[in-house]
């Protein structure tokens, strides 16, 4: 397909590649084969996942991935028969540890740093909180992007929920770390700089007292501290998150949209593209992975039983029903690739960006060698 | 065997990898139930609704509108679970209006951690445990759950307010709510998973998070998607040198080749799936049907009952 071509020129001159889709594409194979395929052609590559996708680790001949990059041993490369000039490098993005050392690149002192990262609600929202993990993959991105010397960066991104929460998530962590309402609702008790404050010293409004039965006393107490101590550090969260999306929007930077010929595959990367639009995030390229390829093309109708039938004969192959099995199982093949093309036709037309098909099968990877080979389609 | 105990409990989670079909699977569960006459609400949380339009009907909204007989949908969304939640605690609904319409305090609410996923999962489990007249509101609640990592952190969310809340109302809430969650009487965990290499690794992660993490009692493990073998090792060899061969017997040739490679996948997929997840496992077809919709429900409910049928001749 010479939009494949077309594809790896969009990638080629990026520094930055963020894959987004839904859950259960492929987009953590898609990532590999694209740092892989850089990686070949002389970069210096890395691929950070949040998936603890031990097949990857394992598929690029590592032990295990943590939270700093792997380089992928030579071995692994000689031994899967890959030919590559530069070199590839991987890592999983631990979410606590980079929550944990962004509060410590931004308190002010050792002793806040501490209480910050003793607080009850802090290890919640570092740990389990929704679109936590959203934000600290951008990040680290933008992190690995300024203080490293990749010439590309390969981010796979966490399967969410919804398209919205990747790109709003670190607003609402912001606002929550931030949040005027709470301030003004607990300006008391900050301005005291103390934490285990009653209530009734929170100057006790209306909105205070009925917020209170609806969370319970000590909740408000655990906040007040919590903002108490992120004070005077928002800013410096606040100017590091706008910084990071301000990387996003730079044309080194590209989104590839990843997908497979599922209806909600496609539904969600629509979203996805339609939402990057709206935020003027550059889109890079489409890669659709899993398609069942066309074995029968052209207007000629499919093969009756009967059809076969004749030809098993000549080749003096037997089965007991073997030619209409035969038939049927060509059929159902074709039909469903005929569903997917259809399907996929919308999705070509709305997402008008070079695009690679990867046929199911060949996106079964195992190996270092099946990277190459998907890195070669894309 | 797995489906009829499944049938007996009041709240049923359905989770998975995403993509695996674990809104199909919550359907057919569905339709299954309400055949054998329970009242059945499905709850689910997607962006996009997906239960009631499976099921021929248009979507359901935050209201729970029936969609076939005795077979209710919800769509829970953050912002109507936290209004009926609020109403609740504060039984007054003016005063609700007056503080949680204010745009400051929604503002703040939306901010605290865990209350989304609170309210959302409290509006389900306030489901299973609601009377009308004396009387469970419903036979049976279906969660169709978020995949697998936001499925954790929605049902871990009482359990670790209990952990870090102090004694207050919404440590009491927490508590109630993971009472159910926990109860092996009311409740049962369904895993779906389909039979290759990542869902199953996922499925498996999955399932000791769940034992370990989440003490919810996990009930059965439902592989999806699962092809038939077709064609014997002998025919594969003697078809092999002819995928080459002109259309229509190369072609033909291919698809078997194709089909027959993905059913042995399957095969070694379901296997250890099988062994390294102690849970009675429900085996659903491939079907070879190019949309999913009410006909993929019908089937695969009907495919429930016979699965079913067959783990209880076995058993």
């Amino acid at each position: 397909m010479s939009a494949a071509g077309a594809l790896r020129e969009a990638l080629g001159s990026r520094r930055i590649v963020v894959c987004v889709g839904a859950g259960g594409v492929g987009k953590t194979t898609v990532a590999a084969a694209i740092a892989l395929d850089r990686a070949a052609c002389g970069g210096r590559a890395l691929v950070c996942t949040i998936d603890p996708a031990r097949r990857l680790a394992n598929a690029l001949g590592l032990s295990a991935l943590g939270n700093v990059e792997s380089r992928v041993p030579d071995q692994a490369f000689a031994e899967a028969g890959v030919r590559r000039r530069g070199e590839l490098f991987a890592m999983m993005l631990d979410v606590k540890r980079t929550w944990d050392d962004l509060v410590t690149r931004h308190a002010p002192d050792p002793a806040r740093r501490d209480r910050i990262l003793r607080n009850r609600l802090y290890r919640q929202m570092s740990s389990a909180l929704a679109g936590s993990q959203e934000y600290m993959a951008m990040e680290k991105v933008y992190e690995l992007a300024t203080d490293r010397d990749y010439d590309l960066i390969v981010l796979d991104t966490p399967p969410t929920a919804h398209a919205l929460d990747f790109l709003e998530a670190p607003d609402r962590i912001l606002d929550f770390v931030g949040n005027d309402a709470a301030r003004r609702l607990l300006g008391p008790a900050l301005g005291a700089g103390r934490f285990g404050l009653r209530l009734a010293q929170l100057g006790g409004g209306f909105m205070a007292r009925t917020l209170a039965r609806f969370t319970g006393q000590g909740v408000l107490e655990d906040l007040g501290e919590f903002l108490t101590n992120f004070q005077g550090m928002y800013e410096g969260f606040k100017a590091r998150a706008g910084a990071v999306r301000a990387l996003l929007s730079r044309p080194e930077v590209g989104f590839v949209l990843v997908a497979s010929p599922s209806q909600v595959a496609i539904d969600e990367a629509l979203s996805f593209h339609e939402r990057l639009r709206v935020e003027s995030m550059p889109v890079a390229g489409l890669v659709v992975n899993r398609v069942t390829p066309d074995l029968w093309e052209g207007p000629a109708p499919l093969p009756t039983a009967a059809d076969l039938e004749g030809l098993l004969a000549t080749t003096g192959i037997d089965g007991p029903g073997l030619a209409l099995r035969l038939a049927e199982t060509l059929a159902e093949h074709q039909a469903i690739a005929t569903a997917e093309r259809a399907a996929l036709e919308r999705l070509f037309l709305e997402v008008p960006v070079p695009r690679s098909v990867v046929p199911r099968l060949e996106s079964d990877v195992h190996d270092l060698a099946g990277l190459a080979r998907m890195a070669e389609r894309i | 065997m797995a489906l009829s105990s499944l049938l007996d409990r009041r709240l049923v989670i359905v989770t998975g990898k995403g993509g695996v079909g674990k809104s199909t699977v919550a359907a057919s569960l569905a339709l299954r139930a309400s055949r054998a006459g329970k009242r059945v609400l499905v709850c689910e949380t997607n962006v996009f609704e997906r239960i009631a339009p499976l099921l021929g009907a248009p979507p359901s909204g935050s209201t729970a509108r029936e969609v076939r007989q005795g077979l209710f949908t919800v769509d829970v969304t953050p912002s109507a679970a936290m209004r009926e939640y609020g109403v609740m605690v504060l039984r007054w609904k003016t005063l609700y209006d007056a503080v949680f319409e204010n745009r400051l305090m929604r503002y703040f609410l939306g901010a605290v951690p865990g209350l989304a996923e609170l309210v959302i999962l409290g509006k389900v489990l306030h489901e299973v445990k609601v009377l009308d007249e004396g009387a469970p509101r419903w036979d049976m609640v279906i969660l169709d759950a978020p995949a697998t990592g936001h499925a954790v952190q929605l049902l871990r969310v009482p359990a670790a307010l209990i952990d870090t809340v102090p004694a207050g109302p919404l440590r009491h809430d927490a508590e109630w709510m993971q009472a159910i969650l926990v109860d092996p009487v009311r409740t049962g965990l369904v895993i779906v998973t389909l039979p290759e290499e990542m869902p199953v690794n996922e499925a498996i992660d999955l399932d000791a998070q769940v034992r370990d993490l989440l003490h919810i009692p996990r009930t059965a493990l439902v592989v999806n998607a699962m092809p038939t073998s077709r064609f014997t090792p002998a025919e594969r060899e003697a078809l092999a040198p002819w995928e080459s061969a002109p259309p229509p017997l190369g072609p033909a040739v291919r698809a078997a080749t194709l089909q027959a490679h993905h059913a042995e996948n399957a095969q070694r997929d379901l296997a250890r799936a099988r062994a390294a997840i102690d849970l009675p496992t429900l085996v659903l077809p491939l079907l070879a049907l190019p949309i999913w919709g009410p006909e993929a429900v019908e089937r695969l409910a009907a495919e429930l009952g016979r699965t079913a049928d067959r783990a209880g001749a076995a058993a």
